[in-house]
């Protein structure tokens, strides 16, 4: 694999994204200020700009460039949350041999770059509540000796069940906090959107 | 003058709202303002490339504030900072203050060629003027001023900016036509205004803790310039005092002393009941019925500190605390009664003082309480009885009635509160008035004969009276001739002789030690505990080369820097731990950090080079330990060596521990808290920390046996004269004491019999009171 599958990737993130926009503005104009849809679909809509520009010789330049992208162009707490995974993840990836190990240690860093930015816990009802599972599945997958195909489908199936887990939660970071108990019984967008970026992985990067 | 950046989802908003702030200012004189606001003109979003953009627009060499709104705003500009040169981050404050009114204020102050701190600090308080006008108290609600100036300070105070200090600066303050606020850097409390003792004491300021003092109006500067010199002066603490004084020094008040002694006996008199306003009838002038209590009680604290001191100038604060005045005034104006609004509103502040961190600072609490009756018992016309002949029996005990009672009357007091560093009991102790404390719940009927031994911590009504009068003249005899014979030796009926030596805080505790045979502690950290920055190896050669002096050449033991857990220094600052007491204390302090340990060893070992000196490393848990300290100190020259035994680990396998050493010395206050897992300063729990618990002694005897080199004692349990003579039986050479107990110590020593003292006994005893049942 190299650096194509990663634009496939992106590329299939941005139409799933798009196709899901109007799904996941609903889920957040339930709890939040109903933007995530519009801010995801804008800011990859630029990433597909970005790679239809510029080519790239390399994973990390293409998922950090893909990350400074977003950074500008989300808008909402996804943008520096969002961004923050792919920029880490990319610097993760410099200069190493792209293997089932490597690119776990890559989703590591992403994920705790999103957590040192978002200072959210399990269970606050955010994306990381879909991250989390979605990283031991993942590591589990690979410790068994499971190519990146199978690693990447147990994250994502993973993810959509903390996808799902958070429906009950009661929201204590972002917007959706300011709801307090009626946060309980929506599912969160953010977790959404990175289930969605998941199952696009497992489609396209193996 | 400071840049300043906000950062909203929104352009308009951010644009309306520089706008609304830039109205204040004349244009000639307004900050640099950029914006980061929106995706674009009209879509919502934050973008941390625009944000540090903006920051390089707005940088200053003053600083850059940042004013954010919500959500991505706050992690678009965290983001921010780490795309912009790291020279640039460190000049930039992102601040929680509200958007609007934190521009409004931010640009006024910085309008003022302000700090940045100056600047983030009133912006923080933006809030306050709308919350105040709608009736929202504040947590910290200060006047909302520009502080034209600011000083930077350290509390020096062992205890803190407490009460006394803190009605101190809060005097001198409202002497100055200028209005004065207190913002803790440490805890982040503050601002608050240093014109209200309510505030200043709630402010929970400890020592080491750095404040920043603003000020503001026609004689700020003075202001400030007082405020330096009285922090300077520990805030009339005066310099390295151990603060409250120590028991033995020159007494507070003037009225004549008690026995001296530790037991007393005589008819109860019981005080300290809750007054009753059942009878009080309110009329239609109950704020003119308040100013005349205040009146008259203003003229009974006047009197009481010119001639018992500091403590009723606190009280004095206490009643004129303008914060305080006006919650009870606004109780009044609702329809409360004059005595009901003024209880409800000190119960509130006591709760307040009770619910601080520090033990000194909840005991506080007591202050306030004897306000709060002063002012009940002229509101309700109750007079204060004057106890009269007996001993007194309180419920907790407030300077005023220690310093005022007839000790010639009243010939002890016994406490139902535990506590021994509360007001009243250390104006007590000082007047040398038997004392106890902590004898809980007892039913005593009024007027029952009651009589107490604080030597035995026994409390009894109706005891055997002749009993106790022979005690009472059996001690009176015993202190005269311990004082008298302070310079013989200690040696016991069978022929041992104890060592016993002083604890030194500050060089003036060698001066006045009488037959101590050395000292078994110098405790560094209190010797330059008044100090900001670190003594030199030279002035530490000298403060030890004084002490030796004092004490006639006689050995000194010196304990290296004892920090942490309660006892901070200033110049050493520690990370705060949820956990003090089981963090980084003693050595362990230095394992990361060396150099001042470094220093200290050298001053040793020179001061060794001229007189004799021993040297131990406090709060050790293992060899490794012991071997690293080892190392740092290096050759030992004829310098003798040891550790303190504190924690029950080392107790245990003091045997390996002790190995390259040539004694060891025995914590016992921090091996009885350790042991029982009971902190002495926590009154729901001291009971359990007793030093006499058989598990501690337990311990001590392992120590003795095992450790297989000369074992001392250090801790109060050697200052307990009967308890010294267990500590001897039990194989302890040498107990080092406070200095008015050496020749106490002492003295029993010399009518001790070890061999007759039943150790197996008392080891196998149920519990502490078993123990002394023993003695």
């Amino acid at each position: 694999m190299g650096v194509d599958s990663f634009v496939s990737w992106l590329r299939d993130v941005a139409g799933s994204l798009h196709d899901n926009a109007a799904y996941l503005t609903e889920l957040d104009s339930a709890i939040g200020d109903a933007d995530h849809g519009a801010n995801m679909d804008r800011g990859f809509q630029a990433v597909v700009g970005l790679l239809d520009e510029t080519s790239f010789d390399s994973a990390d330049e293409l998922l950090k460039k893909a990350g400074m992208t977003l950074v500008s162009k989300v808008g909402g707490a996804s943008g520096p949350l969002y961004g923050t995974f792919f920029l880490r993840f990319g610097t993760a990836l410099a200069g190493v041999d792209l293997t089932p190990e490597t690119i776990g240690k890559g989703l590591h860093a992403g994920v705790e770059g999103v957590l040192a930015r978002g200072k959210a816990e399990l269970g606050d009802k955010t994306m990381y509540d879909a991250w989390a599972p979605a990283l031991d599945a993942y590591d589990a997958a690979v410790a068994g000796g499971s190519e990146l195909g199978t690693a990447l489908t147990a994250a994502a199936e993973a993810a959509a069940k903390g996808r799902d887990a958070t429906i009950p939660l009661v929201a204590r970071k972002g917007r959706a906090s300011y709801l307090g108990e009626r946060s309980a019984g929506h599912q969160d967008p953010g977790a959404t959107s990175t289930t969605l970026i998941l199952e696009s992985a497992a489609r396209t990067l193996p | 003058m400071i840049g300043i950046v906000v950062v909203s989802h929104s352009r308009a908003l951010a644009e309306a709202a520089v706008g609304l702030a830039a109205e204040m200012v004349a244009e000639d004189k307004r900050p640099v303002i950029a914006i980061a606001a929106g995706l674009d003109a009209t879509t919502f979003g934050t973008d941390a490339m625009a944000v540090s953009e903006a920051l390089g627009a707005a940088d200053s060499p003053d600083g850059v504030l940042v004013l954010l709104d919500l959500g991505s705003a706050v992690l678009s500009a965290e983001m921010a900072l780490e795309f912009v040169d790291p020279e640039l981050a460190a000049r930039v404050r992102l601040t929680s203050a509200p958007l609007v009114e934190g521009l409004v204020a931010a640009v006024v102050t910085a309008s003022t060629d302000a700090s940045l701190d100056a600047v983030a600090a009133e912006a923080e308080r933006g809030l306050v003027g709308k919350q105040d006008h709608l009736g929202v108290a504040a947590a910290y609600a200060a006047p909302v001023v520009e502080a034209d100036r600011t000083v930077e300070l350290v509390v020096g105070n062992e205890h803190g900016l407490h009460a006394r200090p803190a009605a101190r600066l809060v005097g001198l303050v409202n002497g100055f036509d200028a209005v004065v606020t207190l913002t803790d850097l440490d805890n982040g409390k503050g601002p608050v205004d240093a014109g209200s003792l309510s505030m200043v004491a709630t402010l929970n300021a400890q020592q080491g803790h750095r404040l920043r003092v603003g000020a503001s109006g026609p004689q700020a500067a003075e202001a400030l310039a007082a405020v330096e010199e009285l922090a300077k002066q520990n805030f009339g603490d005066g310099p390295g005092s151990a603060e409250p004084a120590p028991a033995g020094s020159p007494a507070v008040g003037s009225a004549p002393g008690g026995s001296g002694l530790d037991v007393a006996i005589g008819p109860a008199v019981l005080a300290g009941a809750q007054i009753d306003l059942g009878a009080y009838v309110a009329g239609d002038n109950e704020h003119g019925r308040l100013d005349a209590a205040l009146a008259t009680a203003g003229e009974q604290l006047d009197e009481l500190r010119d001639n018992h001191g500091d403590i009723f100038a606190a009280h004095l604060a206490l009643l004129r605390d303008g914060k305080v005045l006006d919650d009870v005034r606004t109780s009044i104006a609702a329809g409360a009664s004059a005595p009901a609004a003024w209880r409800q509103v000190y119960d509130q502040l006591a709760a307040a003082f009770e619910g601080l961190d520090d033990a000194y600072q909840r005991e506080r609490a007591q202050d306030v309480r004897s306000v709060r009756d002063r002012v009940l018992r002229l509101l309700v016309g109750v007079t204060e009885e004057a106890p009269t002949d007996g001993i007194l029996v309180v419920p907790e005990l407030d300077a005023a009635t220690a310093a005022t009672l007839d000790a010639t009357r009243i010939v002890g007091i016994a406490v139902r509160a535990a506590g021994t560093t509360g007001h009243g009991v250390i104006v007590a102790r000082s007047r040398g008035i038997p004392l106890i404390t902590g004898i809980g719940d007892v039913d005593v009927p009024p007027g029952a004969v009651v009589s107490f031994d604080a030597r035995t911590g026994s409390f009894e009504v109706a005891p055997d009276e002749e009993r106790v009068r022979a005690t009472i003249t059996e001690r009176e005899g015993e202190r005269a001739r311990a004082i008298a014979d302070a310079d013989q030796p200690a040696t016991t009926r069978d022929g041992r002789t104890i060592d016993v030596l002083v604890n030194v805080g500050v060089v003036q505790d060698a001066v006045d030690a009488r037959g101590a045979d050395g000292s078994g502690l110098v405790r560094t950290e209190v010797l330059f505990g008044d100090r900001r920055t670190a003594p030199t190896v030279d002035e530490q050669v000298d403060a030890f080369r004084a002490i030796a002096r004092a004490l006639g050449g006689k050995p000194i033991t010196i304990r290296t820097w004892d920090i942490g857990g309660d006892k901070p220094l200033p110049f050493l600052p520690q990370d705060r731990e949820a956990n003090p007491f089981l963090g980084e204390r003693g050595l362990r302090v230095f394992r990361r950090r060396p150099e001042l340990l470094r220093d200290q060893l050298e001053a040793i070992r020179r001061t060794a080079a001229e007189t004799p000196v021993h040297v131990i490393f406090p709060m050790v848990t293992t060899a490794d330990e012991v071997a690293w300290a080892l190392q740092e100190l290096g050759p030992r020259d004829g310098l003798e060596v040891g550790i303190m035994v504190e924690v029950p680990a080392a107790a245990l396998r003091v045997g390996s521990l002790a190995t390259e050493l040539d004694f060891v010395s025995i914590g016992t206050n921090d091996l009885t808290q350790y042991t029982t897992a009971a902190d002495r300063t926590n009154a729901a729990v001291a009971p359990l920390a007793d030093g006499l618990d058989p598990a501690v002694l337990q311990l001590i005897d392992h120590v003795v046996r095992n450790a297989g080199v000369r074992v001392a004692v250090c801790g109060d349990l050697a200052s307990d004269p009967q308890a010294a003579v267990l500590l001897a039986a039990l194989g302890v050479s040498e107990l080092s004491a406070v200095g008015p107990q050496v020749p106490l110590v002492k003295a029993r020593l010399r009518q001790a019999d070890l061999r007759r003292v039943d150790t197996a006994a008392v080891l196998a005893a149920r519990d502490a009171a078993q123990v002394r049942g023993l003695l």
